[in-house]
C-alpha cells in the first residue's frame, strides 16, 4: 500500500485506518466494541429474563427431552468451523492472497447457512410436536433467543457477502482500509460464535 | 517470518478449535449424566471457559487496548445489575395467596 493511498483515504475520514491517539483503535473497531457491547445487553437481558423465570417457576420442563441435543452440539462445530475459517480469510487478506479470502469467505457463508438450515430442522421438528412459542415459558425464550441468533447470522452473512463481492471495491482504495473492515465483520461473527454457546448450553443442556 | 508467525498462530488457533469442540462433548455428556443442580455448577463453568476461550483467542482480546477491557467492563457491571435488581425483586415478591394477604 502507498502512503499516498494511505493518506487520501485518511483525508476524507480520519482514523479508517491509523488508530486515534486517546482511544489506541481505528474508528470501526472502536465502533464495533461499542456495538457489541450492546449487543452484550441485548442477550444479557434475555439471559437474565430466562434465569429469573425459571427460578421463580415452580416447574420446568427437561430441556434436553424436549431438545434435539444432536443438532444443537452439531451447529456448535458447524458455527465455531465458520469461525476458523474466517480467520483464515483474514490472515489470507493480510497475506494479499485475494484468491484464498474468498475462498474461505465463501466457506464462512456455506456454514452459516449449514448453520440456519439445521435450525430449521429443529424448528420444524417443533412445529410438527406442536410445540409452538406459546405451548410454554420455556419455548417462548427458545424460539425468542435463538430467533434473534438466527437474525444475526443473517445479517452476517449478509455483511459477510457484502466484503467477499460489491465491498471489495473498498480495497482499491486502500487495502489497509479493507483489511481492517474485514476484521471489524471477523469480531462480529466470533461474538454471533460465543452468543451461541451459552445458547446451547443453557437452552438445551441445563 | 511473517509467514512463520502466521504458521505458528494457525497450529495455536486449531488447538483452541478442538479444544472447545472437546469441551462442548464434555457438556453434553455432563447434561447426559442427569446430575441435576451439581449438572448446572459444572456445565455453566465451562461454558464460560469456553466462551472466554474464545474471546481471549480467537477475538484477540489479550492484545486489544485498555479501552476495550473498558467498554466490556462496564458492560459486565450492567450485565450483573441487570441479573442482580429482579432476582432481589423476586426473594422479596410474594408468591402464594397467603404471601400476598400478608403482603
Amino acid at each position: 500500500m502507498s502512503s499516498h493511498a494511505h493518506e487520501t483515504a485518511e483525508e476524507f475520514i480520519p482514523y479508517i485506518v491509523n488508530p486515534r491517539e486517546d482511544t489506541g483503535l481505528y474508528n470501526a473497531k472502536f465502533g464495533i466494541w461499542l456495538f457489541l457491547a450492546s449487543e452484550v445487553m441485548l442477550f444479557g437481558s434475555l439471559f437474565s429474563a430466562y434465569i429469573l423465570l425459571r427460578v421463580g417457576s415452580f416447574s420446568w420442563p427437561v430441556q434436553s427431552e424436549i431438545q434435539n441435543v444432536g443438532i444443537g452440539a452439531l451447529n456448535s462445530v458447524v458455527l465455531l468451523s465458520s469461525s476458523i475459517f474466517f480467520i483464515r480469510a483474514w490472515v489470507a487478506l493480510k497475506a494479499d492472497d485475494v484468491a484464498k479470502y474468498k475462498k474461505f469467505m465463501a466457506l464462512v457463508i456455506l456454514f452459516a447457512f449449514i448453520f440456519l438450515f439445521f435450525k430449521g430442522v429443529e424448528y420444524y421438528q417443533h412445529f410438527s410436536h406442536h410445540e409452538y412459542p406459546k405451548t410454554s415459558v420455556f419455548l417462548g425464550l427458545y424460539f425468542l433467543m435463538t430467533g434473534l441468533h438466527a437474525l444475526h447470522i443473517i445479517g452476517g452473512i449478509l455483511v459477510n457477502s457484502f466484503y467477499m463481492g460489491p465491498g471489495m471495491k473498498i480495497r482499491s482504495i486502500n487495502k489497509q482500509w479493507f483489511i481492517n473492515r474485514v476484521e471489524v465483520a471477523g469480531l462480529y461473527w466470533h461474538f454471533v460464535d460465543l452468543v451461541w454457546i451459552f445458547l446451547f448450553s443453557t437452552l438445551y443442556l441445563l | 517470518m511473517e509467514h512463520d508467525a502466521n504458521r505458528s498462530e494457525f497450529k495455536r488457533d486449531i488447538l483452541i478449535y478442538v479444544l472447545i469442540i472437546l469441551m462442548t462433548g464434555l457438556i453434553v455428556f455432563i447434561s447426559h449424566l442427569r446430575l441435576h443442580v451439581l449438572g448446572i455448577f459444572l456445565i455453566v463453568p465451562i461454558a464460560c471457559t469456553e466462551a472466554a476461550i474464545l474471546a481471549y483467542y480467537f477475538m484477540h482480546l489479550m492484545t486489544k487496548k485498555k479501552t476495550v477491557h473498558l467498554i466490556l467492563l462496564l458492560t459486565v457491571i450492567v450485565f450483573i445489575n441487570l441479573l442482580f435488581w429482579p432476582a432481589w425483586d423476586i426473594v422479596y415478591s410474594p408468591r402464594t395467596p397467603s404471601e400476598f394477604t400478608a403482603f
